[in-house]
C-alpha cells in the first residue's frame, strides 16, 4: 500500500467521522446526554491522531513528488475536517461543562428539519436479528442509524452487515423517527 | 456589513439558531458538491452563505447578551454564545473548502475521498418520463422515500440552491443530492424514469 492509499483511507474516515460528530454533538445537546457528549470527545481525539497521520504521510509522499505543492490541498482537507470536529466538540462541551445550558438550546432542536433521537429496540421487535442491509432503513423510512449502543459499547457508523438486536439503543436521524419507533416496538403517540 | 442591511434576520434567538444550524449544514453539503463537480458558482454561494451566517451569529450574540438580567442568566447564556461560535466555525471550514475550488487547488485524491465516504454526493438528471416531473419537493418527500437530501437543482443555466418545499421538478433538471451510494443510485433510476413507483409516492 503506498502513501496515497493510506492517506485516502484516513481522509475517508475523517470525513465520515466529522459528519457523525456533528450529528452526535447536536443530539447530545438535545438529550442532555453526557454519554454521547463524551463519545464526541473521544472521537475528537481519534480525529487529532488521523490529522497528524495524514500530514506525516503527505510529507513523506511529497519527497517523491515532482510538484510537492500539489499536495497542499490534501493537508488542507485534513485541517478542514479537524476544524469541523473541533466545532462539534465545542457543541458537545456545552453538556460536559458544569454550567447548566440555557433552556432555549434544547428548544431549538425541535424545529430542525431532521429529528435526532434514541430508539430502544423492544422485545419482539421486527428489527431484531436483521442486518442493516436487509432493513434498508434509509430508502424505506428515510432514517439513518448513526450509532448502535449495545450495553456500554457504541457501534459507530454501523455497516450493512451489522445486526440489530433486542435491547439495542439506536441513535438515529431522519425526518420522522416515529416510523422507526413503531418498528422497534415502542409505543408511539399518534398526532392529529 | 452594509450590503446586509436589507437582509432579513429571524426575530428571536430560537429561530436564529435553527437558521444557523441549517445554513451551516447546507454549506458543508454545497462545499463538498462544489469540490466534486468543480463548480465555482456553487463555491461562491458557500462564501455568500458564510457572510450571512456571520450576520446571524452577530444578531444571536446581541440578542443573547440583551436578555441577561442577572448572573445566573448570563452564565447560562454563555452556552448560547458557545453554540453560535461552534456553528460559525463549521461554516468557516466549509468556506475554506469552497475557496479551494475557486483557487483551483484540488488534488484528484480529494474527489476519491468524497466518492468513497459513507454519505456522498451525486447527480440525477430528471428525464421527461420520470414520475418526479411536475411534483413539488413536498409531495415527493425524497429524504423519506429515497434517503436523498436535495442540496441544489440546476435548471438550464440557473442554480436553485437549497430548494424549498414548493419547488416543482421539471424535465431536464439536474438534482444534486446527498445520501448513501445506494440511495443516490435509487434516485437516479427514478429520475431516469426506469423506476415508476416510490414507496408512499
Amino acid at each position: 500500500m503506498d502513501e496515497f492509499d493510506e492517506i485516502r483511507g484516513c481522509l475517508v474516515e475523517m470525513k465520515d467521522l466529522s459528519a457523525l460528530m456533528i450529528d452526535l454533538a447536536f443530539s447530545s445537546v438535545m438529550y442532555n446526554s453526557e454519554d454521547i457528549a463524551e463519545e464526541v470527545y473521544l472521537l475528537e481525539e481519534r480525529m487529532d491522531d488521523l490529522t497528524l497521520k495524514v500530514k506525516r504521510l503527505t510529507l513523506r509522499a511529497a519527497k517523491k513528488e515532482e510538484d510537492p505543492e500539489s499536495l497542499l490541498s490534501i493537508m488542507d482537507m485534513a485541517d478542514i475536517n479537524e476544524r469541523i470536529s473541533d466545532a462539534a466538540y465545542g457543541i458537545a462541551d456545552i453538556i460536559l461543562r458544569d454550567i447548566e445550558p440555557h433552556p432555549i438550546i434544547r428548544e431549538i432542536m425541535e424545529d430542525t428539519e431532521e429529528e435526532l433521537g434514541r430508539v430502544v429496540v423492544h422485545k419482539g421487535s421486527v428489527l431484531h436479528g436483521k442486518t442493516l442491509k436487509q432493513l434498508k432503513l434509509p430508502s424505506k423510512i428515510g432514517t439513518r442509524i448513526l450509532a448502535i449502543k449495545r450495553g456500554s459499547r457504541y457501534i459507530y457508523n454501523p455497516g450493512k452487515d451489522d445486526e440489530i438486536r433486542e435491547g439495542d439503543v439506536l441513535i438515529a436521524v431522519g425526518s420522522d423517527l416515529d416510523k422507526l419507533r413503531k418498528l422497534a416496538g415502542e409505543e408511539v403517540e399518534e398526532e392529529e | 456589513m452594509e450590503e446586509w442591511d436589507e437582509v432579513e434576520v429571524p426575530n428571536n434567538v430560537k429561530e436564529i439558531f435553527v437558521e444557523m444550524k441549517n445554513t451551516a449544514e447546507l454549506m458543508v453539503d454545497l462545499a463538498y458538491s462544489a469540490v466534486l463537480f468543480r463548480e465555482k458558482e456553487m463555491a461562491e454561494e458557500v462564501l455568500e452563505l458564510e457572510e450571512y451566517l456571520d450576520l446571524l451569529n452577530y444578531n444571536l450574540m446581541v440578542r443573547a447578551v440583551l436578555s441577561a438580567r442577572n448572573l445566573r442568566d448570563a452564565e447560562r447564556i454563555t452556552s448560547i454564545l458557545q453554540m453560535g461560535r461552534s456553528i460559525d466555525e463549521i461554516s468557516n471550514a466549509a468556506a475554506d473548502l469552497a475557496k479551494m475550488v475557486i483557487e483551483e487547488k484540488l488534488h484528484p485524491l480529494i474527489n476519491e475521498v468524497i466518492l468513497e465516504s459513507e454519505e456522498t454526493i451525486g447527480r440525477a438528471i430528471v428525464s421527461p418520463e420520470s414520475i418526479l416531473v411536475g411534483k413539488t419537493l413536498e409531495e415527493l418527500d425524497l429524504p423519506t422515500n429515497t434517503g436523498v437530501w436535495v442540496i441544489a437543482i440546476r435548471r438550464g443555466k440557473r442554480w436553485i440552491f437549497d430548494p424549498d418545499e414548493d419547488t416543482k421538478l421539471m424535465p431536464g433538471d439536474i438534482i444534486i443530492g446527498r445520501g448513501t451510494r445506494t440511495a443516490l443510485d435509487y434516485l437516479k433510476e427514478i429520475a431516469r424514469g426506469v423506476i415508476k413507483v416510490m414507496p408512499n409516492g
